[in-house]
């Protein structure tokens, strides 16, 4: 559709919603664009595209939200499901005790590109089979111990149109390149499996990461879990590898710090401006790292993006907001209202979330430790509201008398944001940044990372 | 539903030069009213429908999908996957789609009532709730919840002449509840019912999220070592689903991914359990007359008194293997959380059923004496299932002393290897419920390694 018709019928459908009774209305429209590719064992499973049109429609009404969706961007279709929008509102907010209030933004017009070198949809598609087909190859050419090779990429684009009542309006270009490999080898009885998973804004992704790259990278991990053995269970101290911290960040403290789940009762409710962690510890929260997945320039209520920052030196300094928490506690809005797609409402996702690199080397970092683990890469990670939070570890390695020892495989560890974060007690200059989805209902991608980190104490569970 | 878009894309698709093709046509209506810090503060009317489109050509898969429903959008998909497949490489695994099949009768999967559900009604399902978990004790604080009521259709044709379509409906409502004390913050407490029918229970599920929140307060002292251990639905859920099911899924075991692979006929497990997949359970969660490539469901068997029987399949896997489909074939989700109908086929349980013993739940907490009871755990996602390793954190999770539940405990982790645990099984509960795909009751693990601080 022309982009000048659309805006005049997003504008005209907005403006009718207000005088029926809405306090606010938004549409999110967009056309999604996505390229997926599957290859298990080197056989193309699929080749998948996809074409979708759709429209996110919020409503703020009688204090309270109504959301719906529809598949078409007619005119007539847009405003009956704001109609709908408002009708589920009215009935939520009957009983509201406490409207919700939206901070303030400016109203903005902006048409936002991205600065990417290679559009995945000017590649095709043999292109992408062959680049799998290579990395798949040079898996199995890595080790004979080499059993299985699952393979994902995908390109996903999406054009979107914000509209919103207070006059915003934002076209917004939006690409993920992403590459997935899970790769699994046997040695006897012992199996082991490694993930590795990187991504980008354009295509050049794979100028970065070459096919034997990526394949060496997995494999490596693969074979050492192998021939590694198991942890000891236990409380032991740890050095947190740029690959692995960054999950630390995300998961540990990240969730713990959105608005929503501050305010419902996280760990860190009510803590602004006390000291919950030790003063070599400074996290932020930043939408302004350009490779990062978690860039961007507006968030999807139009809010700028900035750098959050969440812990300094030690001290909580802020959460990451969208604009109804923003409200609540008046402060301005953080950027970081984000949804998956317009099949469900923006909510509080992180971006890039990452710990500030310290002053120590490496070595500096392992003369601390007598015996302990170095946490170099990581399988997932989890968190709960309390602060507790695991992490599933892929490769590490035991630290003996201030050197780094023999592999260990296959352990968690788990923790208390709070109490781990108090034993951070030095902070490498070394820092690292990872590509990640991350799940809370809906999936998004982000990117965290840190320098190495050094902890006195963290709990090991060794299977 | 307009099942002719299926036979336009079928059409569409061979015009382009398909040998095979398969359209599936699915329909999402839901509603949802939302809780967030003890309000309700978010209402939600969404449809997603859409249609995907498999193509193959020369043994080729190709792949398409859209949610633009006219004819015209339904032919240029039909087309695209028609193209992608000839784009695509042989995959020497492929047979052919899914051949045509009698379709079972599946009872209770479908309630009128729960599409005549009014949006004030689903707003009273939450109040409820909500008063009758802060009637429990004022320091709960119902964080999170819901009322979720959803309406799904599905239609699936093929060019070997599939043509099934089937309804469902489903009803959750949850609430997940936090307590503070003046030292000690409770971890998030979940409880939720989910049904096909529309019969709320609001007072139930608030008042039991309520109680576990205030239960989870009372913290004590956690004793690391080995211990007998009570586990609930919610954490059995967890770690059979990411320790042992994806071994027992036919593309896992084809693929020598999985540990079972030559072990049919062997036992694997103590002789008291018994697990078997059964997609046609009346009122099962996951039940329904056909699998979504239209194969019908039906019952399998994975383990018989301890012995390895059988693996679940889907078409692709299952010919691969000279075996039948097993009738378990989802779509969706994924790395990518892709929408319902946005992926090809992956293996998935339909409802996974662990056969309940005749212990009562005193009777549970009695047999452990000296251990722990442990509602649920967080990290068994990182299990690696193709050894059953697995090292989760557990909360909420009490202590059980003298064959008594004395105390929660926080910052344990449980780790051990689900066929460990499933040699160990001292005690299986008489009473199940499901959890996603899994239903079970509580059973006691005799020894597991506890790990603590």
């Amino acid at each position: 559709m022309e982009l000048s018709l659309l805006k005049d019928i997003l504008v005209s459908v907005i403006d009718e919603i207000m005088r029926a009774g809405a306090d606010y209305a938004e549409i999110r429209a967009q056309n999604n664009d996505n390229t997926i590719l599957e290859m298990k064992d080197g056989q193309m499973e699929a080749v998948t595209v996809a074409s979708e049109v759709g429209a996110g429609v919020r409503v703020l009404a009688k204090g309270a939200w109504g959301f719906s969706t529809t598949n078409s961007l007619l005119r007539k279709d847009l405003a009956e499901s704001l109609r709908a929008a408002l009708k589920m509102a009215s009935t939520a907010g009957k009983k509201v005790r406490e409207p919700v209030r939206l901070a303030e933004v400016k109203a903005l017009e902006d048409r936002v590109t991205l600065p990417v070198k290679k559009d995945p949809r000017n590649i095709d598609i043999s292109t992408k089979i062959n680049n799998l087909l290579d990395i798949n190859k040079s898996c199995y050419n890595f080790d004979k111990r080499i059993k299985s090779v699952t393979l994902n990429s995908a390109n996903l684009t999406t054009e979107q149109t914000l509209a919103t009542s207070d006059g915003t309006f934002i076209e917004h270009e939006k690409m993920f390149v992403w590459n997935y490999c899970w790769v699994t080898g046997k040695s006897g009885a012992v199996m082991a499996s490694a993930r590795d998973e990187i991504g980008a804004h354009g295509y050049e992704l794979y100028e970065n990461h070459p096919p034997d790259r990526i394949a060496t990278r997995v494999c490596k991990k693969v074979i050492q879990q192998l021939e590694a053995e198991p942890a000891k269970s236990g409380a032991h101290p740890a050095i947190i590898g740029t690959d692995i911290v960054g999950v630390l960040a995300h998961e540990a403290l990240g969730h713990i710090c959105e608005a929503d789940l501050a305010l419902s009762g996280s760990a860190v409710m009510g803590k602004i401006g006390e000291k919950i962690a030790s003063e070599k510890v400074t996290i932020y929260d930043s939408a302004l790292i350009p490779e990062g997945f978690g860039a961007l320039k507006y968030d999807d209520e139009g809010v700028t993006g900035e750098k959050t920052v969440l812990i300094q030196d030690g001290i909580l300094v802020g959460y990451m907001h969208n604009r109804e928490t923003a409200g609540k506690m008046n402060v301005p809005p953080t950027g970081n209202a984000r949804a998956q797609d317009f099949r469900v409402p923006p909510i509080i996702r992180m971006r890039n979330t990452c710990f500030k690199e310290g002053s120590h080397s490496f070595e500096e970092l392992l003369e601390g430790v007598r015996f302990g683990y170095y946490l170099e890469d990581f399988r997932g990670g989890q968190a709960n509201l309390d602060g507790t939070f695991t992490i599933g570890v892929q490769s590490a390695f035991e630290i003996n008398k201030s050197e780094l020892g023999k592999p260990v495989r296959n352990l968690g560890v788990s923790g208390n944001t709070l109490e781990t974060l108090e034993q951070v007690d030095a902070c490498g200059k070394d820092f690292g940044l990872e590509m990640g989805r991350c799940g809370k209902g809906q999936l998004m991608f982000a990117s965290d990372g840190g320098p190495s980190l050094r902890v006195k104490t963290i709990l090991i569970g060794g299977a | 539903m307009s099942l002719r878009l299926c036979g336009h894309a079928i059409k569409a698709a061979s015009n382009a030069g398909a040998e095979e093709a398969e359209a599936l046509l699915f329909n999402r209506y839901s509603t949802n009213v939302g809780i967030e810090r003890a309000e309700i503060k978010t209402a939600a009317n969404v449809k997603d429908v859409g249609i995907a489109v498999r193509a193959v050509t020369k043994s080729r898969i190709g792949f398409a999908y859209t949610n633009r429903l006219t004819i015209d959008e339904v032919e240029k998909t039909a087309r695209a996957a028609t193209r992608a497949s000839k784009a695509s490489l042989m995959d020497k695994n492929w047979k052919k789609l899914p051949e045509k099949k009698a379709y079972p009768t599946v009872e209770d999967t479908y309630d009128k009532r729960l599409t005549e559900v009014t949006p004030d009604e689903a707003v009273s399902v939450c109040l409820k709730m909500m008063a009758a978990a802060v009637d429990v004790d004022k320091r709960v604080i119902p964080a999170f919840g819901g009322v979720e009521l959803e309406t799904n259709e599905m239609a699936c044709f093929n060019s070997h002449g599939v043509e099934v379509k089937d309804r469902g409906t489903v009803f959750v409502y949850y609430l997940g509840t936090m307590a503070r004390s003046e030292t000690q913050v409770s971890p998030m407490c979940l409880e939720f019912k989910a049904s096909r029918v529309y019969e709320p229970e609001p007072d139930w599920v608030g008042s039991e999220a309520g109680k576990l929140a205030i239960q989870s307060i009372n913290v004590g002292k956690a004793e690391a070592g080995e211990f007998p251990v009570l586990l609930d639905a919610f954490a059995l859920e967890s770690i059979f689903m990411y320790a042992l099911i994806p071994s027992v899924r036919g593309d896992n075991v084809s693929r020598g991914k999985s540990k079972l692979k030559d072990k049919i006929g062997s036992r694997i497990a103590g002789e008291n359990l018994d697990l078997f997949d059964d997609g046609t359970l009346s009122g099962g969660l996951r039940s329904g007359k056909a699998d979504m490539e239209g194969v019908p469901k039906q019952r399998t068997s994975i383990i018989e008194k301890g012995t390895l029987r059988g693996f679940l399949y889907d078409n692709y896997w299952g010919k691969k293997e000279e075996r039948e489909s097993t009738g378990n074939a989802t779509r969706g989700g994924g790395r990518l959380l892709l929408p319902p109908y946005g992926t090809l086929p992956t293996i998935e349980p339909s409802n996974i059923i662990l056969k309940p013993g005749t212990a009562s739940e005193d009777e549970l907490i009695a047999q452990v004496k000296n251990g722990y009871y442990v509602r649920d755990v967080q990290g068994a996602h990182q299990s690696n299932p193709e050894t059953g390793e697995f090292s989760v954190a557990i909360a909420p999770a009490w202590r059980i002393m003298k064959g008594e539940i004395t105390h929660a405990v926080k910052g344990a982790m449980i780790a051990g290897n689900i066929y460990d645990v499933m040699e160990k099984i001292s005690l299986i509960g008489k009473k199940s419920r499901q959890l996603g795909t899994f239903i079970t009751p509580k059973i006691v693990i005799d020894k597991l390694n506890v790990i603590t601080k």
